[in-house]
């Protein structure tokens, strides 16, 4: 602010004052407060007296005090509107193409944003529709070593719920839940007991009886309270009560599994299907009720498999209950591995602590814990908020720009209107009925689209959205942001259009549209500049999703059929893998639960050098049961000593590990080396390193030790008639297992449903990267053409006098390029940030090379350039005498 | 009592207005119910409650001389009306008849 004479009062609060105080009484008014100003300054220091001015004339504005903006109360509003719309309406038939740019860019980006505000909301909404939501907590592992980065995770000891619930008053109930392929958990062969034919379903997890009641899960048939109380039940979900006992009520039935017929279950009742927002997705629920795993693991605290759960009683703080929950890792926990001599005990007593973490945050902030519930990325979600708004605004530059490129047109009848008596903020009010009528269509049409393109959308994300047309806030929302974005885009125009002087207009003074003509070009920039930055995610996306689906894996991914349900066929899977490989199109096939794709077993464990158990932290490792062919079926590569054999007695005690593992036990000579885990092992090979979990983290060790069994089995086959070969394998299955259809799957697919968020992120990005350029230059195809029809006259004449054709296109395109230009220096570094941040979560990315942005970069300008020099050439081409005709 | 009601505030305005006569403008009613109540007030309040008695036809109001301690702009001069004293007064004679009756019941 400019340095004003301290004898008077403040500017901008005597501004404000003038602008709303009623004109009758301002002379007054400031004339006293000026005399109370001067007073002040008499007595107090100069920053008070201002102080105290502004404060007064804050205080001045009340109803009786403030203007009456409503000029002309006495109007009939109703008829003036109507007439807005009229003529509204013929303007937009009037500009056929104007209009569809506006109208359609408009559609476009509601679209847009309606499918991405839908995506969104998806998200956000997990979990939160238990009855108790806000009590229900999820107990996390919290192990803090300061040398590395630091564990959660949720897998708890079988006791330590009801040891919650027992000790600590402030938890009303806990229950326990193992969501993970363990014993019947996972997938199964199943079969109602009546029948013969088995039927493979996914989705069983263990749960407490408690836990069903925290949850409240809603029951169609049985009590909630009693479903799971008995030994040996399952409760199924409507979907599969359904598909199993069509019109009847299941409760009481036994089932099947994986032929086990001593241990079939009974069915206590029938819960309605998992909601999609909910982070458990299972069909069928085990009980826990007196189920031991192995003899003495309900009362070890070896052991840790259970996710456990609480409901805490109304008012309790988890800060004030967190720490006081140690006192059962002491007591049970640390005393167990104190028994053992455990080198545990010293670390948990330093760094284990547990958490409670609320339910509702499983989904989008738990991103560090360690479970296989399936997660977003808060910031992705954040990111996409961000894209649905940037499109919205594009879309509302575009009427923005056209409006006020095509004042001219609206000129005279402003004039006229003007001096016919109107108003300045009649005129406002006109062009802002008319914005909203335009955003009104919009938004229908918008709202049309997006119902048609839900379908693909949900297949780009991988969602199954509807939409919410019955909720009680939709239509209000959808009218609201109707008249928010006409109001929006309607109000730089109106107030544009609304400023021009009668005198002026009437006289053709007013040079056509120029006035505005640098705002315009900083709008097209942020639009172009928008799309750069989305062309270039979605580009470097797309290449990082192409690194890693063909990176080296260190294993051979390609033409390996994954034959599942294998460990059904018991003792025959010998004699069948012998069938297998007499077949010409077979060349390997191995048994394992444990492939390096996402979806099959896992098991860490830690493994000393054999005597340092109680010594060494331990290293931590995966162990895989494979047999003697994996590495011959996987091609990974044995960098010393050798594979198992069946036919070497000592190889049920061998071990083949892994580079990484050799390094991490500092094993210089591993082969022939002894370690140990709970069993004790000698080394016999080393594997090459390969990929065994998502690439975006590092590898870690593993060991692989001898077993002929296995759920899967790992089929190379060669590339020749991959059909007739598939159709020989389902021959042979049919008749070892009559009873069981085939079901396989291909590796190379296995793996790259592995990248499936990646994939969906890309093809977010690609699609409103596609959306943002289509609305941008839908914007600039209008500018373009309302520059040729204001430049007409002065291309005609310089046309006349001899100007060349390329001299011309030059001239017309000109301008546009130097904003396109623009907009990709602004857009590049954003992009480049951006991109960088996120290739940050993979441990295995592609560098940001120069033409990531080269490429997007081209081809913008190539779009740009087209959609410019259409209207250039129809200009440059076009014939003198009919744009000068008229002078 | 009338259909139109006079405020506690407003009274007090009001009475200030005839107490202080020709002097009655917007900064001299503030300071000299500053003075009496013992309170600040806002010139806000004061105004509007002016504005307001001017519309129910308590007070006229004239434009006055300027000073240069106001920039140049005019002084507006309250006065009040005759309506406005008779209800003034009405206001007095109801209390006066109330706070006897309490006197009454004291010395009983």
């Amino acid at each position: 602010m400019k340095q004003t004479d301290p004898q008077s009062p403040p500017e901008w609060p005597l501004r404000f004052l003038r602008f709303f105080m009623k004109d009758e009484y301002l002379e007054e008014i400031e004339g006293d407060l000026e005399e109370i100003y001067l007073d002040n300054l008499d007595r107090y220091a100069p920053e008070r007296a201002r102080q105290m001015y502004t404060l007064e004339v804050l205080k001045l504005f009340r109803p009786g005090l403030v203007k009456n903006w409503k000029v002309s109360n006495q109007l009939n509003h109703l008829d003036m509107y109507k007439n807005y719309l009229k003529v509204a309406w013929r303007n937009l038939r009037k500009f056929k193409m104007y209009s569809a740019i506006k109208i359609g860019g408009f559609a476009i980006g509601i679209a847009a944003a309606i499918l991405i505000t839908l995506f969104v909301l998806h998200e956000s909404s997990y979990d939160q529709h238990y009855a108790n939501t806000d009590r229900i907590y999820r107990v996390i592992n919290n192990f803090a070593d300061p040398t590395r980065e630091a564990d959660r995770w949720p897998a708890m000891q079988p006791q330590l719920a009801s040891v919650l619930e027992e000790e600590f008053p402030e938890i009303e109930k806990s229950g326990r839940l193992i969501p993970y392929d363990w014993y019947d958990a996972g997938s199964n062969q199943f079969r109602p007991e009546e029948r013969v034919q088995n039927n493979y379903e996914e989705g069983f997890a263990y749960m407490d009886q408690s836990l069903l009641e925290i949850l409240e899960i809603p029951m169609v048939y049985g009590e909630r309270e009693t479903a799971l109380a008995n030994p040996k039940t399952i409760v199924i979900s409507q979907k599969m009560a359904d598909k199993y006992y069509p019109d009847e009520n299941p409760v009481g039935k036994s089932v099947i599994l994986n032929e086990k017929e001593d241990r079939a279950y009974t069915i206590g009742g029938v819960m309605e299907d998992f909601p999609s927002n909910s982070h458990l997705q299972y069909d069928f629920l085990l009980t826990l009720t007196e189920e031991e795993f192995w003899e003495g693991e309900q009362t070890s605290w070896c052991c840790s498999n259970y996710n456990t759960y609480a409901l805490l009683r109304r008012g309790t703080q988890t800060e004030e209950l967190e720490p006081k929950l140690l006192s059962v890792r002491d007591k049970y926990l640390i005393s167990h591995f104190e028994e053992n001599g455990d080198v545990w005990a010293e670390k948990a007593k330093n760094y284990l602590t547990y958490d409670l973490v609320p339910v509702a945050d499983t989904h989008l902030k738990s991103k560090e814990v360690y479970d296989v519930f399936p997660k977003s990325d808060i910031r992705i979600i954040r990111l996409f908020g961000a894209i649905a708004v940037f499109i919205l605004l594009l879309a509302c530059i575009n009427f923005i720009n056209l409006s006020t490129a095509k004042s001219a047109n609206r000129a005279k009848e402003t004039g006229l209107r003007k001096v016919v008596g109107s108003h300045r903020s009649h005129l406002i009010q006109q062009f802002l009925t008319e914005s909203v009528l335009f955003s009104a269509i919009s938004v229908g049409l918008g709202t049309l689209l997006a119902r048609v393109l839900l379908p693909y959308f949900n297949e780009l994300s991988g969602k199954t959205l509807s939409f919410p047309w019955t909720d009680w806030w939709f239509l209000p929302v959808l009218a609201g942001v109707t008249l928010l974005i006409g109001l929006l885009a309607g109000v730089y125009p109106s107030f544009y259009l609304s400023a021009f002087k009668p005198i002026d207009v009437l006289k053709g003074k007013l040079s056509r549209g120029t006035k505005a003509a640098g705002i315009r070009s900083t709008m097209v920039v942020f639009q172009f500049a928008t799309s750069m930055v989305l062309i270039v995610s979605a580009f470097i996306v797309y290449n990082q999703m192409q690194f890693i689906l063909h990176k080296d894996l260190g294993f051979d991914k390609e033409q390996v059929v994954m034959l599942q349900g294998t460990n059904t066929l018991e003792d025959k899977l010998p004699a069948f893998k012998d069938e297998l490989l007499r077949l010409p199109g077979v060349t390997s096939a191995a048994a394992s639960n444990y492939f390096p794709v996402s979806g099959t077993k896992r098991d860490q464990n830690s493994f000393w050098i054999e005597g340092r158990k109680n010594l060494d932290p331990g290293v931590g490792a995966q162990i895989w049961r494979t047999d003697e062919d994996y590495l011959s079926a996987l091609d990974i590569n044995l960098i010393a000593g050798r594979n198992f054999s069946p036919d070497i007695a000592s190889d049920t005690g061998a071990i083949v590990i892994n580079q990484t593992m050799a390094d991490k036990l500092g094993l210089e000579d591993p082969v022939g080396a002894r370690i140990e885990n709970w069993g004790k092992w000698t080394v016999i090979g080393v594997v090459e390193d390969f990929h065994f979990e998502s690439m975006k983290g590092g590898i870690g060790a593993l060991g692989m030790i001898m077993s002929e069994r296995g759920s899967i089995l790992a089929t190379e086959i060669s590339a020749e008639n991959i059909e007739a070969t598939l159709a020989a394998i389902t021959g042979i299955w049919d008749n070892f297992m009559p009873n069981q259809p085939i079901r396989y799957t291909f590796m190379d697919e296995t793996f790259a449903r592995m990248y499936a968020d990646v994939q969906r992120t890309g093809n977010v990005f690609a699609a409103c990267a596609i959306l943002a350029i289509i609305i941008a230059c839908l914007g600039l195809f209008g500018l373009a053409t309302f520059m040729a029809e204001q430049r007409s006259k002065e291309v005609s004449i310089r046309k006349v006098l001899g100007a060349s054709m390329s001299s011309l296109y030059q001239l017309l395109t000109a301008d546009f390029l130097k904003l396109i230009l623009i907009s990709l220096l602004i857009g590049a570094p954003i992009a480049w940030y951006l991109m960088r941040n996120w290739l940050e979560d993979y441990e295995y990315r592609i560098d940001i090379a120069w033409w990531f942005f080269a490429v997007p970069g081209l081809i913008i300008v190539g779009i740009a350039l087209f959609t410019v020099s259409r209207q250039a050439l129809k200009l440059a081409f076009s014939s003198p005498v009919d744009h000068l005709r008229g002078e | 009592m009338k259909k139109t009601k006079l405020g506690e505030f407003e009274e007090l305005v009001l009475l200030t207005v005839i107490a202080l006569q020709e002097d009655a403008y917007g900064v001299q009613i503030k300071q000299e119910l500053e003075d009496r109540l013992q309170e600040t007030l806002s010139v806000g309040s004061i105004q509007s409650a002016l504005k307001r008695m001017e519309d129910k036809g308590f007070l006229t109001s004239t434009f006055g001389e300027t000073t240069p301690r106001r920039g140049g702009k005019r002084k507006r001069i309250y006065a009040a009306t005759p309506y406005a004293r008779r209800v003034l007064e009405e206001i007095k004679a109801v209390r006066a008849g109330l706070w006897a009756t309490i006197l009454k019941l004291d010395f009983i």
